[in-house]
């Protein structure tokens, strides 16, 4: 969720809302946000409903899969970034500011 | 007084009875329990909330549309990682 922060200022200048998301309570989502200096909202998926709509609940830790979404203005997946390689969010930036997305 | 139900009350009345037994919906499963959305996927719509500090706020994707792209990143636990 860091490295997300850093690149925030690069994606918000492309027109593109970040928000994480888990299953913890709204609370402890904002204690982490200001312990590891993240500004965007961390959702809450309490109960898990979002997390399993999206396909992410691993039963064995009862919790989501680290996964990011790109999702265009027409509402559609652009890009998916699964497990490791989620950490790094450089392919979705690198999208988000190729010219046809910038409109 | 005389009263007479007119012809094409009554005809309207048998059409109604006929169309009412419409065709049965399709069942339709577009997003299974076990799959992820896949890349150019309507991504499902969700509404969730966050603590901004003095509040709780409400979040949409389907707020977005039309407007602004949408980074959304699932992660496992707070306070585990980066």
């Amino acid at each position: 969720m860091k490295a997300i922060q850093q690149d925030l200022k690069r994606l918000e200048a492309t027109d593109t809302q970040v928000l994480g998301v888990s299953m913890d309570s709204p609370f402890a989502n904002k204690a982490f946000a200001d312990q590891i200096g993240v500004t965007y909202p961390l959702l809450s998926d309490w109960g898990g409903d979002v997390t399993r709509k999206y396909g992410l609940y691993v039963e064995k830790y009862k919790a989501a899969r680290r996964v990011n979404f790109l999702i265009g203005k027409d509402g559609k997946i652009l890009e998916e970034q699964v497990d490791k390689d989620a950490i790094d969010p450089t392919r979705i930036v690198d999208t988000c500011e190729r010219p046809k997305l910038k409109n | 007084m005389q009263k007479k139900v007119p012809k094409v009350l009554a005809a309207m009345l048998g059409v109604a009875m006929v169309v009412s037994g419409a065709a049965p919906a399709r069942a339709q499963v577009k997003q299974t329990e076990a799959g992820m959305p896949k890349l150019g996927d309507m991504a499902p719509d969700f509404n969730m909330k966050y603590f901004d500090g003095s509040e709780l706020k409400d979040v949409s994707l389907s707020q977005y549309r039309g407007k602004k792209n949408v980074v959304v990143a699932f992660f496992i636990f707070a306070f585990t990682g980066g």
